[in-house]
């Protein structure tokens, strides 16, 4: 019996999802586990974000802490100042990051930097707005602002246990994937996929380069800054250190070893390198500071190294092994 | 005689010091195969770039059907009826030929109705057998069909090709040539050639410019080009000697 | 009012000529073999530590330190290019960019496992003291460091322009094809240039120990900052790095005393991308 891909496809999603909305069920209460799991997850959306600019439009972005933090700062001040529901806090979040992708990437796109300029100037703005929410001390300073403490309150997004975080994170995933994947059928993803092959190809066959470059980044921005407000109530505070270059570098780093433009590929690289890190943080932390780091960050040169295209293709081609066996049964 | 459907007056592009167009003017008729010819260097590619926008000139100007063009950026220009290829193929690697013809064709159309303009692209270009094969997985004289494919699916009114002979074997050639000519005479689109596979342009165009130094040296029929003595002088002397 | 402006644009000026020696080391590298560098900030935080560890453990002052690390950082350099760098120069910049700043969370990552988290510093350098000119205050330290930045670029200047290695370097850089023809080894002469880029670091790293502390993070800030030093001067042009090192620094300095301490990265980075948008090649640069 031959079965099409498309067939197998679909179940074996819904099988993945159901595994994964009762994970929780097997560890039960053990909040640290659960905090793993939902640190994967959030990894995970901002990875599948970032492939939206990163792995379709091949523009190397390392803000992604940039839109985390304002969309921390928008729904954790909104609550403290005006009582204002994170629901509503996370989607002006978003908006703001919006506002601030577009404010930074028009004059970007228009004065064509590019490449490495792109990525640098982009690193230079997580610092930029990290330092300055570090003085705007009406909103920011160095010190932490506590959100209200609520034992269960759905309105203020605030529980004692991790366990609502992990499957709000868990849809946010899903509607990030479901947008990449849209994206990447509709005519927006065959051309950002062809701006970011070539741009000046890309222009004379019609595609309007800048204005599509701005539609990626939003998306992103977005995505990411909804990202940012969950984050806030997760952890109860906002510093600005939540404007993280480490971090903005490491969802870049993900969305690369994932295989850039493959729709799964960065959530694979996030469950795979985001356990492998903590596993290492777990066993090696404890006696040396930084060990794990370095094993960490050997592990990310290998694979850069030896897999430049990413993990997503070998996970590609070993599924589609996988699936002739099954078809040949 | 037709109407012309591209005015070039007096264009002029420098890099520093170097003068790369000094006041070109041409014209294109509707419906003809132009050609622009001329030795290495001597400002075909960058007279091409300025036409199309990729870059933009520091005097003259460009009409289009009596639009001025002038320093429109390449995207509008694809929209308005103009498109091109390049020298050196600038495949999109990771795409397939069908997802490379996609892009051109979203220029114009949606769902069922640009699948169908992918289609009939591919069949135009002979290309259907390699519908799904990655552009990164392909010989040059397939990848300029693809380039060729992927600019028709714009559904340009006038088509430049920069180049598209070189690095082709007579039997690549002569099928490229075929399809150029069912272009011009079937769909009924203008084509500029730029060019300096001699042998193309002498048996496809019906009026030649030659580019020497930035600047325009002769103009006229193939017959008229091939005997004219600076053409010689510039170009074909060297091959004359051989 | 005036005065204090003077006093820090003299200081900044005075410090933006060693942002300008690591800005030349990036430069080698990127201007050489277009190598996207993340890690060149990590390399002047690694020099600082060595500084510090020959300064405690040989009792060696911070200025004399670069004798055996600029060599030690050569070495590094070299095995960098040989191990990561020279397999990535036919991928994409994308690959590039991964290895290097998984290079980049290495060595900060090693740092931290060597040296633990906290600030070190050297506790005395032998050249003290300052000079008073009229209102002014320049301290010795920084007056020495500039003068050895600035001979230090005057030496690479000599080197590129006079020796055979040199003008195979700017050659490689011109037109790597045509260098090749003309029978100069592009795998030598990249990791001579990566070598000394790295090496330059350690220059700059002995300087910096004789008037400040280093800490494991402290890679980020010299990286971006050599990159910015280097979009603003553009490539190709060495005074025009000098030129740049010191306007970074002296808006620094100034951003520090007029705003707030704390601003000091902010100005920098902002000036970084005002040139990006207005000057995407560099206010002296010929490329």
């Amino acid at each position: 019996m031959r079965r099409s891909r498309k067939d197998i496809n679909r179940p074996l999603l819904i099988l993945l999802l159901g595994i994964a909305v009762l994970l929780p069920l097997v560890v039960r209460s053990n909040q640290y586990t659960l905090v793993l799991l939902t640190t994967i997850l959030l990894y995970g959306v901002l990875a599948t974000a970032w492939n939206i600019i990163g792995g379709l439009a091949g523009q190397l972005d390392l803000a992604a802490g940039a839109y985390l933090g304002l969309g921390a700062f928008t729904t954790g001040t909104l609550l403290i100042r005006w009582n204002v529901s994170p629901w509503l806090g996370m989607v002006l979040g978003g908006l703001v990051a919006i506002g601030f992708a577009l404010l930074v990437g028009y004059p970007l796109f228009r004065f064509g930097v590019k490449e490495v300029w792109y990525a640098l100037s982009s690193a230079a703005l997580v610092e930029v707005l990290r330092v300055a929410f570090l003085i705007w001390n009406q909103v920011g300073g160095p010190v932490e602002r506590y959100l209200p403490y609520h034992e269960w309150s759905l309105y203020h997004l605030r529980f004692a246990t991790y366990l609502p975080f992990f499957y709000i994170m868990l849809g946010l995933l899903v509607l990030a994937l479901l947008i990449h994947h849209w994206i990447r059928q509709s005519k927006l993803g065959y051309y950002l996929m062809a701006l970011g092959e070539n741009e000046e190809a890309a222009e004379v066959l019609g595609v309007n380069t800048q204005k599509c470059k701005l539609q990626a980044l939003s998306i992103y921005a977005f995505l990411v800054g909804v990202t940012g407000g969950i984050y806030a109530c997760m952890y109860g505070f906002i510093h600005p250190n939540f404007f993280s270059g480490p971090m903005s570098t490491e969802v870049a780093i993900l969305g690369i070893v994932g295989g850039m433009g493959i729709t799964y590929g960065p959530v694979m690289a996030a469950i795979l390198l985001v356990s492998v890190r903590e596993f290492l943080r777990a066993n090696l932390g404890g006696q040396l500071e930084g060990l794990y780091l370095v094993v960490y960050a050997t592990v990310l040169i290998l694979i850069a190294l030896f897999r430049p295209q990413g993990l997503g293709p070998l996970l590609r081609q070993a599924y589609d092994r996988l699936l002739a066996r099954v078809a040949k049964e | 005689m037709s109407a012309p459907i591209l005015q070039v007056s007096q264009l002029t592009k420098r890099f520093g010091n170097l003068v790369a167009l000094n006041g070109v003017s041409l014209e294109i008729r509707e419906g003809e195969i132009f050609s622009i010819i001329g030795p290495n260097g001597a400002g075909k590619t960058t007279l091409f770039f300025n036409i199309i926008g990729l870059q933009k000139p520091d005097a003259g100007r460009v009409l289009f059907k009596g639009t001025d063009i002038t320093g429109k950026s390449p995207h509008k220009i694809c929209h308005l009826g103009i498109t091109c290829t390049f020298q050196v193929p600038r495949a999109f690697a990771n795409m397939t030929v069908e997802e490379t013809v996609r892009v051109g064709a979203y220029k114009r159309y949606q769902g069922r109705e640009m699948s169908q303009k992918v289609d009939e692209v591919l069949r135009i270009c002979e290309l259907e057998e390699y519908r799904h094969q990655r552009c990164s997985d392909m010989g040059l004289a397939h990848l300029r069909r693809v380039e060729l494919a992927r600019a028709l699916a714009t559904e340009p009114v006038l088509l430049l090709l920069d180049e598209s002979g070189a690095g082709l074997n007579p039997s690549e050639l002569t099928g490229l040539m075929d399809i150029l000519h069912r272009l011009n005479e079937e769909m009924h689109i203008t084509l500029c050639i730029v060019e300096h596979v001699m042998q193309m342009v002498m048996s496809l165009a019906q009026r030649i410019v030659v580019l020497d130094h930035g600047e325009i040296i002769a103009e006229g029929s193939p017959q008229e080009i091939s005997t004219h003595p600076r053409v010689i002088e510039a170009y074909l002397g060297k091959r004359v000697v051989c | 009012m005036t005065e204090t402006f003077l006093q820090n644009l003299i200081n900044g000026a005075l410090t933006g000529c060693i942002y300008a020696l690591i800005a030349l080391g990036l430069s080698l590298i990127f201007g050489v073999m277009n190598v996207v560098n993340f890690a060149h900030g990590d390399f002047v935080m690694l020099s600082m530590y060595l500084t510090f560890w020959i300064g405690v453990w040989a009792g060696m002052d911070a200025f004399i330190t670069p004798l055996i690390t600029f060599p030690a950082l050569f070495l590094i350099g070299l095995l960098a290019y040989n191990a990561l760098i020279d397999r990535t120069l036919r991928q994409k910049y994308v690959t590039q960019i991964a290895v290097t700043v998984g290079l980049m969370t290495f060595l900060r990552a090693l740092a931290q496992l060597i040296w633990k988290a906290q600030p070190r510093a050297l506790p005395y350098s032998l050249i003290q003291g300052s000079i008073q000119i009229g209102p002014y205050t320049i301290l010795a330290s920084r007056l020495v460091s500039a003068v050895v930045s600035v001979l230090a670029i005057a030496g690479v200047y000599l080197f590129l322009s006079r020796t055979w290695a040199g003008r195979a370097i700017r050659a490689a850089s011109d037109d790597l094809d045509a260098a090749s023809l003309l029978g100069i080894p592009y795998r030598q002469t990249y990791a001579l240039a990566f070598g000394l880029g790295s090496a330059l670091t350690a220059i700059a790293g002995g300087l910096l120990m004789t008037f400040q502390q280093v800490d494991p993070t402290m890679g980020v800030r010299f990286g971006l900052l050599s990159w910015c030093v280097l979009a603003m001067a553009g490539l190709g042009s060495i005074p025009g790095l000098l030129i740049s090192g010191i306007i970074v620094g002296a808006a620094e300095a100034i951003g520090m005393s007029f705003w707030d301490p704390r601003a000091r990265s902010l100005i920098v980075y902002l000036l970084f991308i005002l040139v990006l948008w207005l000057r995407p090649r560099g206010l002296f640069g010929r490329k």
